[in-house]
C-alpha cells in the first residue's frame, strides 16, 4: 500500500488552507471577490454534510447558504490556530443543520418522508484526481465505523449526523448513560487510530 | 464536583458535540483553564472533522452557487467571478498530473469506485438505521418466537416516515433453498418488508424502507419461505409480535 501512504502524504490541505486564509482575511477587509473561491472549493463537501443531516435537497440549499452568510460574515474572527478552514465551515454547517434537525424534532406534525431522499441520493462522484485524497480518505473513515462494533457505531452516528445527546441516545439505544458515553469514546478512539495510520 | 479526570474523558463528546447542556457547560469553563484538556479536544477534532467528510459527496445544483454569492456580494453583480474557479482547477492540474504518472490510475481509480461503492451500500445501510432510531414518530414492536423456535426474539422499530430496523436473535440457520421473509400485517394485508439473513449465530439485522401510506401495522411476523421470498406468507411462523 505504498501508493496510498504516498498520497496521504501529499498534504493536500496545505495550499487550500494557504488560499482559503487569504480568501477570509479579503472577505473581512470588504473585498467580497474572494467568495467565489471559497465557495468553489468548500460547498460540495459543506452541501454534502448538511444533506446527509437534513435528507433534504430544498433545506439543504438552505443551510449552505446560511452557512456561507455566517462565514463571510465572521471572516474576522476565523483563527488558524483552532484548525483549518475546511474544519471551521464544516463545524458551522453540522451546526446549523443540526439546529435545524432538532427544531423539527420538537414539531409536533415532524413533515413526512424527507428522510427518503437519503437512498436516492447520488453515489459518490469520484471524478476528478484532486480528490483522490479526500475519497481514499473518508473510504477509510468509513470502512473504520463499518467495522464498529453496532452500537458503538450507532452511537456516535446518532450524536454526529442526528444531534442527539448521551442521554438521548442512552434512551434510544436502551443503553445507561455511562455506558454510551463509554462506546462513544470507543469508537472514536478506534477513528482516530484508523486515522493516525492513514498518515504514517 | 468533577475531577479533571471525568471531565477530561467528556473531551471526545464535546467535539463531537453529544454532551448533555450541562456536562457541556462543566466542561466548558473547566477548559478554559486546562491545558491538557485543551490538547485533548484539538487531538479530537480530526476524528470529528473526518466524519464530516466520510458522508456521500454531493454536488450541489449549480443555480445555488449564483444565489449565494450574490447574496454574500449585496448589490454586486460578481460578473468576474467565475475565472477564479478555472484557476483553482489549475493549481491542482500538477499534483494530479504526478498521480496519474505514477500509477496508471485508471486502474486505481477502478477498485477504488467498485470499494467505494460497497462500502457506499453499507453505509447507506448504516444510516438509514440511525435516521429510523432518531425519528420522532418511532414505534416499537418486539416479537416473540413461535413453537418453531421458541427462544427466537426480535424487535421492529418503525417510523412510517423512516422505514423498519428489524433486528432477530436466537434464529436458527435456514433450510437449504429456504429463507425468512419479515412481513408488516396491516388490517388490509400482510405487506413483505423483505428477506432477513440472519449470520451464523442466529443473529441478524435489516433496513427496510415501507411505503408512505402503508395502514397502522397490526402486527410484524417473521416466515420461513422459498429462498427469494413470496408475495403473501405460506410458510411456517418464526416471530410474532403486536404493537
Amino acid at each position: 500500500m505504498w501508493l496510498l501512504a504516498a498520497i496521504a502524504r501529499l498534504q493536500p490541505a496545505a495550499e487550500s488552507q494557504a488560499e482559503d486564509e487569504s480568501g477570509l482575511r479579503r472577505i473581512a477587509s470588504g473585498d467580497q471577490g474572494a467568495a467565489a473561491g471559497l465557495y468553489d472549493r468548500h460547498a460540495r463537501p459543506l452541501y454534502s454534510l448538511i444533506l446527509r443531516i437534513l435528507g433534504n435537497e430544498t433545506e439543504a440549499e438552505d443551510v449552505l447558504q446560511d452557512v456561507f452568510a455566517q462565514a463571510f460574515r465572521q471572516a474576522a474572527r476565523y483563527d488558524s490556530r483552532r484548525g483549518a478552514v475546511a474544519a471551521w465551515l464544516l463545524t458551522i454547517a453540522r451546526s446549523r443543520a443540526i439546529d435545524r434537525v432538532r427544531a423539527r424534532r420538537t414539531r409536533v406534525d415532524a413533515p413526512n418522508a424527507e428522510m427518503q431522499t437519503l437512498d436516492e441520493m447520488p453515489d459518490v462522484q469520484p471524478d476528478a484526481a484532486s480528490t483522490m485524497l479526500d475519497q481514499e480518505r473518508a473510504r477509510l473513515v468509513r470502512q473504520a465505523l463499518g467495522e464498529l462494533p453496532m452500537l458503538q457505531r450507532m452511537a456516535i452516528e446518532l450524536a454526529y449526523y442526528e444531534g442527539l445527546s448521551h442521554s438521548e441516545i442512552a434512551e434510544r439505544l436502551e443503553q445507561p448513560l455511562g455506558t454510551v458515553k463509554t462506546r462513544i469514546r470507543l469508537g472514536l478512539l478506534k477513528l482516530r487510530d484508523v486515522l493516525t495510520e492513514g498518515r504514517a | 464536583m468533577s475531577t479533571h479526570e471525568e471531565l477530561k474523558a467528556n473531551a471526545a463528546g464535546y467535539v463531537l458535540g453529544s454532551l448533555d447542556p450541562e456536562e457541556r457547560r462543566a466542561f466548558e469553563s473547566h477548559l478554559a483553564g486546562c491545558a491538557e484538556c485543551s490538547a485533548e479536544v484539538a487531538s479530537w477534532r480530526p476524528v470529528v472533522g473526518a466524519l464530516a467528510t466520510a458522508v456521500p459527496q454531493v454536488t450541489p445544483r449549480a443555480e445555488l452557487r449564483g444565489r449565494i454569492l450574490s447574496s454574500a456580494a449585496g448589490a454586486r453583480t460578481g460578473a468576474h467571478l467565475h475565472d477564479r474557479k478555472s484557476r483553482a482547477a489549475l493549481t491542482w492540474l500538477p499534483l494530479a498530473a504526478a498521480i496519474v504518472i505514477a500509477v496508471g490510475a485508471a486502474l486505481y481509480v477502478a477498485r477504488l469506485q467498485r470499494q467505494m461503492g460497497e462500502l457506499q451500500a453499507r453505509f447507506d445501510q448504516a444510516q438509514s438505521t440511525t435516521a429510523v432510531l432518531a425519528a420522532p414518530d418511532l414505534a416499537r414492536i418486539d416479537l416473540q418466537g413461535q413453537p418453531v423456535a421458541p427462544d427466537a426474539r426480535a424487535r421492529a422499530l418503525w417510523s412510517r416516515s423512516r422505514g423498519l430496523v428489524f433486528t432477530a436473535a436466537n434464529l436458527p440457520p435456514a433450510p437449504a433453498g429456504k429463507a425468512y421473509q419479515v412481513w408488516v400485517v396491516t388490517a388490509q394485508a400482510p405487506i413483505s418488508a423483505g428477506l432477513l439473513t440472519p449470520d451464523s449465530n442466529g443473529v441478524g439485522t435489516q433496513y427496510y424502507m415501507t411505503p408512505a401510506d402503508i395502514a397502522p401495522p397490526v402486527a410484524v411476523a417473521v416466515t420461513l419461505e422459498p429462498a427469494g421470498g413470496v408475495p403473501a406468507p405460506s410458510g411456517e411462523r418464526y416471530l410474532i409480535g403486536m404493537p
